[in-house]
């Protein structure tokens, strides 16, 4: 490991600007909120702002894309495809652990199975990923319930964890070492592991007095939805509460769900755009016919919290589709994001 | 790529947003965070905002039609073109269609463009659904024309009443307010004949008979005057004309009330005692896309006031607005009746400041609004229009005779298949302006987007014209119009640019005494005392209810839906919002009725079988939806097919559309 002094992480940030568009945690001016975003200044990167209200997400698969542009001939029938490759590289800096954990979760969707998402490897393939350890937790957050933090262990090119003033830097990739002695870091010899361990070990005791907002039983709840073993009444009780905004799946940083739509530019070439979809509206699981296997709304949030916590779903990202990020409890219009689905399910077992 | 903060611009919530712009597109929305109303949730509109901002089918040039073909011309050839046209027309010859999604600057520049250069006063939105009358009653009881109290302490309240519509589709971030302080011990009531989401999750729900939710609320009235749990000296101190009030109550019959609605009388009891003991009650009902009939305002007016439940801090009344700027183009004066800052137009004291401030005359002829003016007013030559949607439809053969249709737009819209010129407008994303929501927070929204070379504000065409017409407006900017706004609407006289930048909106009024906006009604604000709002209807016994006829025994209502909304001409620009809607439009493609089990099995229709609703002077043919929503009884048609509108609803739409409180008596007939 390596030593970042506060006063590299500007020297770093420029660094990177050389061949990357910069991304990172910056506050809102007025709202005062930490929102993650494209830094125009490096110098807006905020590194010990809380978890920001948005998971980067869109940087890899964005809200409204074109995956592929064409112009269809008329009179000789024929298709002209055109390839949409206009992306920049991109670093995304100061990343918290559980949004790290989401991406890898899009990473197994995308990339993992039996087709490849070549848009979606586009963007990834570009990125550089500077991890930010959580020193403390935030109100929201329940990540050590779902084993995404609150310190990132893999997928990340530099790893930055806070000690005192400075930053503990952990390589996690060539792209990372070869950072790490372009700057020039000091080695942080062999206490440094020890280091970070007792910061994150101090960290993970503090969710108890700090992460208040949710609790979430998940070992539990992954066991009653595999089984199945949930009365329809608490679904009811969900699905009443449910304002089909979409929401919880378009803030969860694991949440891969898409639409595809063809759209007719003024210049005759049609864009197929990809967008965000989500399992809660009726129109996404609709099918000819007129069938429709999830109707009531309770069925299509059923299907969200047996895709982000059943244990066959799980087995598909090698972990629980949630990070404990807490953004689904924040933005919903109801009161069912998924650490409170979980204390339904909970108070189903213990009969509280 | 980077996130902008702005105000959505769908319903009269005004959430907060960001906007997610890259090379001068918007690509994406997330909500912003600490918005002091929304808190960071958006609903299924507003997530889907920027669909809208992306869709190819936008006005770019302006037009001239000539021998029934619109031909491009240039912003300056369309702008000389019109100003020689308005050159000849007196004020009674010309009306004006202002649109509720306009910002403020635009709409306050669009009506004095009728009132100071073309000496009209027919001037009127497009959508109002009881904004106005809710205006009325309100300036009539407390004198002051919107929300009363404040949602700032909502989660604290112990009783909350939403009566009618449906405001987890109309407003759903207000439903989700009212929702998360039933989640902190609020007790939340609904009254509404529908069974809807608001009233799922509501603790209470009153099913009235559609056409006597007045009376149910008076019916409240007379229990917890029967019960004496008001405060009659705190109403002979600060209310006018109790007296009057109480001998109605005094006068009606509760047992005839409880028969004609068919609400129990243990439900209602419960109601009055919730309210009689509440320390922080709040009234909900909705305005714009659907709304109450006055006499139900007045009657939840009343019942407040008489509970001592106004002017006592944050709790009140709260109509809530289902269109963007719905409140503020009000502020601004966009009625026949009202001058800006809610000024009465037939008060010649009012005409003179107006003159003064404008240093022009304005005409004493009394307007009427546009459809009026297209139904009533011969004289009628010539109509300029702002962003509207649909609905004109009624009138479509009257303004085909118009010499002169101005259509100022920025989408593309069958209202341009009426107009002679079309006059290019940016999107809500491409101009600056401030917006007024249903709390009285106006809100500056900064542009993000340059437009079209030919695509002007609003506010900068009308100063264009006024120039050409020989009037000397000078405005360079947005911010400059707000200024002029501050010096002539009196809830914005002490309202800038600068202080909006650098807060997420004020509350008006804005003014010296309360330089940062007004949180609630304040007691020391209203000087003189409140005043019981009667009317001669009022006095008497009820005469909305009409008994379903023998012919025509089941009573129709008529809603919009959650995807549908407002004439589905911005929804159909999206492609999630129009996939939903097109879910239930694939479903029943000629639209449907629905119907409770009990009628149905009574009548032996089964789910989707064609059915002829028909009333005393039309019919149609729709699929028949089972549903446990409507009582045995009652019929409800969702208003999301448009052939509906000329084919069935053309005669009684207007009434329909306003209130639930009408309804259509019809029949039902099988179809083979």
């Amino acid at each position: 490991m390596y030593w970042l002094e506060q006063s590299q992480v500007e020297i770093l940030m420029n660094k990177l600007a050389e061949s990357y568009e910069l991304f990172g945690p910056r506050r809102d001016e007025v709202s005062g909120e930490v929102i993650f975003d494209r830094l125009g200044n490096p110098r807006q990167l905020d590194l010990s702002a809380p978890i920001p209200y948005n998971p980067p997400k869109y940087i890899l698969f964005p809200h409204y894309e074109e995956i592929l542009k064409y112009r269809y001939d008329r009179k000789t029938k024929k298709v002209a495809l055109e390839r949409i490759n206009h992306l920049k590289p991109k670093a995304l800096v100061g990343l918290r652990a559980c949004d790290l954990n989401g991406l890898m979760c899009l990473d197994r969707f995308f990339l993992g199975q039996e087709f490849v998402d070549e848009v979606y490897l586009e963007h990834r393939k570009k990125l550089f990923l500077i991890s930010n350890t959580c020193v403390r937790p935030f109100p929201q957050c329940f990540c050590v319930c779902t084993d995404s933090g609150p310190a990132a262990r893999e997928g990340f090119d530099l790893d930055l964890t806070r000690v005192g003033e400075r930053y503990l830097v952990e390589v996690g990739s060539k792209k990372g070492q070869k950072m790490v002695e372009e700057l020039g870091l000091k080695e942080a010899g062999a206490e440094a592991a020890g280091l970070k361990k007792k910061v994150v070990d101090e960290s993970v005791s503090s969710f108890d007095a700090l992460a208040l907002e949710n609790k979430a039983w998940i070992s539990r709840a992954t066991n009653r939805l595999t089984t199945g073993f949930i009365k329809p009444e608490v679904w009811e009780y969900i699905g009443q509460q449910c304002f089909e905004c979409g929401a919880c799946s378009f803030v969860c940083p694991t949440c891969s769900c898409f639409n595809v739509e063809d759209v007719n530019r003024l210049d005759g070439t049609t864009d197929r755009v990809r967008t965000w979809d989500s399992c809660s509206f009726e129109g996404y699981t609709k099918m000819a016919g007129d069938h429709n296997p999830r109707k009531p709304v309770e069925d299509r949030r059923n299907k969200r919290f047996f895709c982000k916590l059943s244990y066959s779903q799980s087995k598909k990202y090698l972990r629980p589709g949630c990070v404990g990020c807490g953004r689904c409890a924040r933005v919903c219009p109801g009161d069912i994001g998924l650490p409170n689905v979980v204390t339904y399910i909970r108070r189903e077992i213990t009969g509280e | 790529m980077s996130y902008y903060r702005g105000v959505c611009n769908f319903c009269g919530t005004g959430c907060g947003h960001l906007l997610q712009v890259e090379e001068g597109r918007v690509r994406g929305v997330y909500p912003l965070p600490g918005h002091p109303l929304s808190q960071g949730r958006l609903c299924v509109r507003g997530w889907h905002i920027h669909e809208l901002l992306q869709t190819e089918e936008r006005i770019t040039s302006a037009f001239i039609r000539e021998n029934g073909q619109l031909r491009q011309v240039s912003l300056n050839e369309a702008l000389d073109f019109v100003a020689k046209k308005l050159q000849r027309l007196s004020g009674e010859e010309i009306a004006f269609l202002a649109s509720p999604r306009a910002s403020n600057e635009d709409n306050y520049l669009f009506g004095k463009f009728a009132r100071a250069v073309m000496k009209s006063n027919n001037l009127s939105l497009a959508s109002d659904a009881g904004q106005e009358e809710s205006a009325r009653v309100l300036l009539e009881g407390c004198g002051w024309p919107a929300a009363t109290g404040s949602l700032s302490r909502l989660k604290q309240a112990d009783f909350i009443l939403v009566a009618g519509g449906d405001l987890t589709k109309q407003n759903p971030i207000v439903a989700s307010e009212i929702h998360r302080a039933r989640r902190a011990g609020a007790f939340v009531a609904t009254i509404s004949p529908r069974k809807t989401q608001m009233a799922r999750l509501s603790r209470l729900h009153l099913r009235p008979a559609p056409g006597s939710m007045s009376l149910v609320v008076e019916a409240l009235a007379r229990i917890i005057y029967e019960q004496k749990k008001y405060n009659l000296e705190y109403l002979t101190e600060r209310t006018e004309n109790h007296q009057a009030y109480l001998s109605h109550l005094e006068s009606l019959n509760l047992e005839e009330i409880l028969a004609l609605t068919g609400v129990a009388l243990e439900a209602l009891t419960e109601l009055a005692g919730k309210l009689s003991a509440a320390k922080l009650a709040y009234v909900f009902y909705p305005t714009g896309v659907q709304s109450l009939d006055r006499r139900t305002m007045a009657a939840l007016f009343n019942l407040m006031l008489m509970t001592g439940k106004l002017g006592q801090g944050e709790g009140g009344i709260i109509p809530v607005t289902g269109i963007s700027n719905l409140l503020g183009s009000y502020d601004m004066g966009l009625s026949p009746t009202f001058l800006p800052g809610y000024l009465e137009a037939s008060d010649e004291n009012n005409c003179r400041k107006l003159e003064t401030l404008w240093e022009t005359k304005i005409s004493r002829t009394p307007g009427r609004s546009v459809s009026a003016s297209l139904a009533e007013n011969k004289s009628l030559r010539a109509l300029m229009v702002v962003d509207h949607d649909e609905e004109i439809i009624r009138q479509v053969n009257r303004i085909k005779e118009l010499e002169l249709v101005v259509y100022f737009g920025a989408y593309q819209n069958a209202f341009a298949r009426l107009a002679n010129v079309i006059i290019p407008r940016p999107s809500y994303a491409e101009a600056d302006g401030t917006y007024t929501n249903f709390e009285r927070r106006v809100q500056l929204n900064r542009q993000k987007v340059k437009p079209l070379a030919e695509v002007q504000p609003l506010w900068k065409i009308l100063s264009s014209l006024a120039r050409a017409l020989g009037h000397d407006w000078q405005y360079e900017s947005a911010e400059q119009v707000m200024a002029e706004i501050s010096r002539v609407v009196p809830q914005y006289a002490a309202l800038t640019y600068e202080k909006l930048e650098s807060s997420l909106g004020l509350k008006w009024p804005v003014d010296e005494i309360h330089p940062e906006g007004t949180d609630y009604l304040l007691p020391e604000q209203k000087k003189a005392k409140f005043r019981f709002v009667l009317e001669e209807k009022t006095l008497s016994q009820p005469t909305i209810i009409r008994e379903p006829e023998a012919d025509f025994p089941f009573k129709l209502t008529v809603g919009r839906s959650n995807y549908f909304w407002h004439q589905n001409s911005v929804m159909k620009r999206t492609f999630i919002p129009k996939r939903e809607y097109n879910a239930l439009l694939l479903l029943y493609p000629k639209g449907f009725v629905e119907i409770s089990a009990e009628d149905a099995s009574r009548l032996k229709l089964r789910e989707k079988q064609p059915v002829r609703v028909i009333s005393p002077s039309a019919e149609i043919t729709l699929a028949a939806r089972i549903s446990p929503d409507v009582l045995p009884g009652q019929l409800y048609i969702p208003y999301f097919v448009e052939e509906m509108i000329p084919e069935f609803l053309l005669r009684q739409v207007a009434e329909l559309e306003k209130s639930e409180e009408y309804f259509l008596p019809v029949r039902l007939e099988k179809v083979g």
